[in-house]
């Protein structure tokens, strides 16, 4: 049997006016909604149909709408970015669904990610983490030789791995205990890997794992969640090295 | 200062102080399975420990420090993660496969231990060691044999060490995560090793009061 051209969604969508504000979920009838339709255009479309009832739309973090910004996020049906593995949010599509399915949408939930309307949380903790270490310190001025900074494949390849992650917190989302240590040690590692992170490599750690827990992130319980919900496949042996580091 | 411990430091804690009680673990089933061999290879095994003296009490101070920082650290690593989600999930789902669900376990699997530490306890440490079988005094041995085929005290023994086992299953792998140790390559062989082993103890410790329990009033008990 062919495939319906267009789905009918009810969506029980999280909204909440202001950080302060209590929050409730309110229920949207998403009707023809095509299959081909990533999650956000759907969303888009649901909220012309608000606008036009002249309620508020739902807001939510978008960007580059390609998998790469990190800035979008949702849990749907309690798995962050949804039912797709290594999937962000915009990239996934309508096709994951079923005609008449009910979808649950909440913000990631998280004390370090405070709501700041409907589905935008504030990941500011993210970047403050970057300011206290996840940076080197360089010369500025005219380019370095080609090749004066030997890198093995092997150790190139793994700094790779950890520099995909796009920091858009689903791995705090998805850990039972809101832990940011998957993003964490993906950022210590890609520096530690690499010979431009060396001088800093030691402080590097403790100031980021520091700066991590005054956040108010949980601790990591070696459940394995993130690395689950991670759109870009950060594996937790990330963890392990940024362990190993400290 | 308890907050200037970095998070990890405080998961190493745990996982030093659990490698310790494991080693505990270890020795204590080594010591239980003389039961199988008699009373008398039991009440002498009890009396070289008794007779060690202090060095006895150096190992239980040593034990206790163990199991405080343990329980105390954990404590407050829950605390903490209760605090890092106030705003709870209406829908949740697993992400992780098995792991999550041993790892939702733990801190109940710690309690459940902890409160038969202490039952176990009252059944053997603090009580005389005398145990009357079918008229003897067969001293520790007779009061292990008497208390563990008793159906309810073999049963919580029975409980007690299930959640052990489902207790180690995840915190023998996680030991090595938090060390820095595991990797993909050896990571799948690790759980199942944790799993195997954490179990195997498990069992190995049940055998005991399911032996004792069965062989209850049939004569099997003292040869």
């Amino acid at each position: 049997m062919a495939a319906p051209k267009t789905i009918s969604i009810k969506l029980k969508v999280w909204r909440q006016s202001n950080p302060e504000a209590k929050g409730e979920f309110k229920t949207y009838q998403a009707t023809d909604v095509s299959p081909h339709m990533s999650f956000l255009e759907m969303l888009d479309v649901v909220n012309g149909d608000i606008i036009k009832a002249g309620d508020d739309p739902i807001a939510f973090d978008h960007d580059c709408r390609e998998g790469i910004c990190g800035s979008c996020g949702a849990v749907v049906n309690g798995e962050a970015h949804g039912p797709k593995s290594q999937v962000t949010l915009c990239q996934l599509h309508m096709r994951s669904f079923n005609d008449g399915d009910e979808i649950t949408l909440e913000p990631w939930r998280a004390s370090a990610f405070p709501v700041v309307k409907d589905l935008v949380v504030d990941r500011s903790a993210f970047d403050r983490i970057i300011a206290a270490g996840g940076y080197i310190s360089v010369k500025t001025g005219s380019a370095p030789d080609a090749h004066c900074l030997p890198v093995s494949k092997v150790d190139a390849d793994a700094a790779f791995d950890a520099a995909q992650c796009i920091g858009c917190g689903a791995c705090v989302a998805a850990c039972p205990n809101a832990s940011a240590s998957l993003f964490v040690g993906a950022k210590v590692s890609q520096f530690s890997l690499l010979p431009q992170g060396q001088p800093e490599r030691k402080s590097r750690v403790k100031k980021m794992v520091w700066q991590m827990d005054s956040e108010g992130f949980g601790n990591c319980s070696n459940a394995f969640a993130c690395e689950a919900a991670c759109p870009k496949g950060i594996t937790v042996d990330f963890i392990s090295r940024m362990n190993r580091e400290l | 200062m308890l907050t200037s411990i970095p998070s990890i430091r405080k998961k190493q804690i745990i996982a030093v102080t659990g490698v310790m009680l494991f080693g505990f673990l270890l020795a204590h089933l080594s010591g239980n399975f003389l039961i199988f061999k008699g009373p008398e290879a039991l009440n002498a095994y009890a009396q070289f420990l008794h007779d060690l003296g202090p060095v006895l009490w150096g190992m239980r101070i040593g034990l206790i420090a163990a199991f405080v920082l343990h329980m105390f650290f954990t404590a407050l690593v829950v605390v903490e993660n209760v605090k890092a989600r106030k705003a709870r999930y209406a829908v949740t789902k697993d992400q992780g496969e098995h792991r999550t669900l041993l790892v939702r376990l733990m801190p109940y699997t710690g309690v459940t231990i902890f409160a038969y530490l202490i039952f176990h306890l009252l059944d053997f440490t603090f009580v005389e060691k005398t145990g009357f079988i079918n008229g003897v005094d067969y001293g520790l041995y007779g009061l292990v044999v008497n208390t563990l085929s008793n159906p309810i005290h073999g049963g919580l023994y029975i409980i007690a060490m299930l959640a052990i086992g489902v207790h180690l299953a995840h915190a023998m792998q996680s030991v090595v995560q938090t060390f820095g140790f595991a990797n993909k390559c050896i990571r799948p062989k690790l759980v199942q090793a944790s799993m195997v082993i954490g179990f195997g103890i498990a069992l190995a410790y049940c055998a005991i009061p399911i032996y004792l329990i069965s062989c209850a009033g049939s004569g099997c008990l003292v040869k």
